[in-house]
């Protein structure tokens, strides 16, 4: 049965694949299938890429039966954080240094956040969907306090804000670490010790405790990683969009959530899998392509990714409902 | 497995279903989507924000005068105002090869490198309205901000005069996004002429990104805070419209008067809004939009046309006198 779950989320790529080569626009001047060129597949790997390490982290959370509302905010802040550091902290060091600096800082910044969620989760006994929402509203606050309500915006030359934005913008930067993620998170889950807790702790929390697992330090770990994730995206965001803005990645944790959720890892926590929403960010990722390719409406875009959300999940849960 | 090939069966059906309809306007000459029969040149409009009239409008008319050109099929793309959206569906743009490429850019700086691709791309790219970092634009359709609020500043100026004998009084500025060229260069070009002025003092500069539900939520409490205000100057029509609506709210209407910018028709537009008496004075901020299809036609029809690289627009001063008048004229169909 789980396998032919997986299955699923993989079959369903691959139908919209086919789909999207057989609808693709052809190429006006030479005909070719503008889809399938190495140009538009490396497009839509870049463009799911932020949205895809936040999912990659967010399954874990999900596993734990938990949820991450606060990573758009995160991402923002991180945004925020890393283009302050870069463009108006000026510590008279050699661009590499400072630049590491100014990303790592940021990275950490939102890792420690997370990791003060983890502990709110743990030690109080508090709903993540609550600890998560109050970060969410609070670290946006934070990223415009931070940065007065203004877009940090990043040079074009050969400063260092320059030299930041042209490194994590390259396609092959964002890509690789998005895939070099994708391999960490799914080793983490499948062969080390900490990911069967937290798929143990998912599947039944009062069997993991009884059986004595570190329950509260597997919390803080997790949501200490979430955080993490999505001061990197913060940071890829800042790079790409030549600007870091207190106000960006608004509804960005739905969309890794949905990621999530198609790539079949369920809600109550206890099953998922790291290729589940690998393949379930695709699937939004080449939906959208296709549809941009076509030239169609923006808002129809939205309605068919609604559809496809309740259609994968139905398909997930199977026939033993009701 | 049955359920699955269904639901994705679907998709087709919203994509062919759900395309571009050709646009209204009653014209006999429509922007042809049939499959068979490809039309020779495909437009590109990559519109920031559908959501604001404005931007509405400007649709609107590119869409009525593109569909006077046989053999041109448009696109407008929405990127409801988020610039990652708009870069990536720029960039999966640039990989069908359009012939033309139109952008009204959300911000600066963000945009600044994806029109270079287009450009290096050789796509001819016209840059609508709002200026990017770097020149990566075939021609550049300007309006000039800076000399509109400068022209409010002026008025601003009189209208104090003569109500307190010298230049001295009250102003409440609401602002656009902050960052945004037009944002800047409103304020800027208000404060050159008011800022001289020791009488003239600005009790509240609150930032509401062009919206009017902002507006009028900042000038509720504005309201609580300043007893007395002679001038509310909104970087945009809605929200200085939003203003009037708070202070309506609390009977406070008659005291100050109101003024905005972009100067759109129709029922929700400005210049109705200066025939209803909600605020005193608006300017027109050109839509742009015929411009660039004059310019955009040429290019593709004349391959020894060489554009200009700036093109600037003019605007117009919309009082009670002249309002109805240019209500006619600028409002389409």
């Amino acid at each position: 049965m789980e396998h032919l779950k997986k299955l699923q989320s993989v079959a369903g790529l691959i139908l919209i694949i086919a789909m999207a080569i057989l609808l693709s626009p052809e190429d006006r001047r030479d005909g070719t299938i503008i889809f399938l060129t190495q140009e538009n597949i490396t497009d839509i790997f870049r463009q799911v890429s932020e949205i895809g390490i936040l999912a990659l982290a967010m399954t874990i959370v999900i596993l734990v039966a938990g949820i991450d509302l606060c990573v758009g905010s995160m991402l923002a802040l991180a945004a925020s954080t890393v283009a302050l550091l870069i463009t108006t902290w000026d510590p008279g060091m050699a661009p590499p240094v400072h630049i590491g600096i100014a990303v790592l800082g940021s990275i950490l910044f939102c890792g420690f956040w997370g990791a003060v969620n983890g502990l709110v989760i743990a030690k109080f006994h508090m709903q993540p969907f609550i600890v998560t929402l109050a970060a969410m509203i609070g670290l946006r606050g934070l990223a415009r306090w931070l940065t007065d309500n203004r877009n940090i915006d990043i040079g074009f030359g050969q400063d260092h804000s320059g030299i930041f934005a042209d490194l994590f913008s390259q396609k092959i930067v964002v890509i690789g670490l998005f895939v070099l993620l994708a391999i960490f998170f799914h080793i983490l889950l499948k062969r080390t010790v900490f990911g069967r807790y937290a798929t143990a702790l998912g599947g039944n929390t009062q069997a993991a405790r009884v059986a004595g697992l570190p329950i509260a330090r597997i919390q803080v770990a997790v949501y200490t990683l979430s955080g993490l994730m999505a001061g990197l995206a913060g940071v890829i965001h800042c790079a790409q969009n030549h600007q870091g803005s207190p106000n960006d990645g608004v509804a960005y944790e739905l969309e890794a959530i949905a990621a999530v959720v198609i790539g079949g890892t369920s809600l109550m926590g206890g099953k998922g899998s790291i290729v589940g929403t690998v393949v379930g960010t695709l699937i939004m990722g080449v939906l959208t392509n296709l549809f941009r390719l076509r030239g169609v409406d923006t808002n129809v875009e939205m309605m068919a990714k609604a559809v496809i959300i309740i259609a994968a999940v139905r398909l997930q849960q199977g026939r033993k409902t009701f | 497995m049955k359920q699955l090939f269904g639901i994705f069966m679907m998709i087709p059906f919203l994509l062919f279903g759900c395309g571009r309809s050709a646009p209204e306007g009653g014209d006999d000459v429509s922007i042809s989507v049939s499959t068979e029969e490809k039309p020779a040149y495909l437009v590109v409009f990559s519109q920031c924000n559908n959501a604001e009239p404005y931007r509405a409008a400007q649709n609107h008319l590119m869409e009525k005068l593109w569909s006077e050109h046989e053999n041109v099929e448009l696109e407008i793309m929405d990127a409801q105002q988020d610039n990652s959206k708009q870069i990536s569906q720029i960039e999966t743009t640039i990989r069908k090869k359009p012939d033309l490429l139109i952008v009204a850019p959300n911000e600066r700086g963000p945009l600044t490198d994806i029109m270079g691709k287009a450009m290096d791309a050789d796509i001819p790219t016209l840059c609508l309205e709002r200026d990017i970092v770097e020149p990566n634009f075939t021609s550049f359709i300007k309006c000039d901000n800076y000399a509109i609020a400068k022209s409010a500043g002026e008025y601003v100026e009189k209208y104090l005069t003569e109500k307190h004998g010298e230049p001295k009084g009250k102003i409440v500025e609401l602002r656009g996004l902050l960052g945004v060229d037009a944002e800047v260069q409103r304020y800027e070009g208000f404060h050159e002429v008011l800022d001289k002025h020791e009488g003239i003092e600005f009790v509240q500069e609150a930032v509401a990104d062009w919206l009017q539900s902002k507006g009028r939520e900042r000038m509720t409490e504005i309201l609580r805070a300043q007893p007395e205000i002679d001038i509310v100057y909104g970087h945009n029509d809605p929200m200085a419209v939003g203003a009037y609506l708070a202070a309506k709210d609390l009977g406070r209407e008659k005291e100050m008067i109101f003024i905005g910018v972009d100067g759109l028709g129709g029922e929700a537009g400005g210049i109705k809004k200066v025939i209803d008496g909600v605020l005193a004075l608006t300017f027109i901020y050109p839509l742009c939009v015929d411009k660039a299809v004059e310019v955009g036609h040429k290019i593709l029809s004349d391959p020894d046309f060489v554009p200009e690289k700036t093109y600037v627009m003019d605007s117009a001063m919309i009082s009670p006198e002249n309002a109805a008048e240019m209500y006619e004229k600028v409002t389409l169909d």
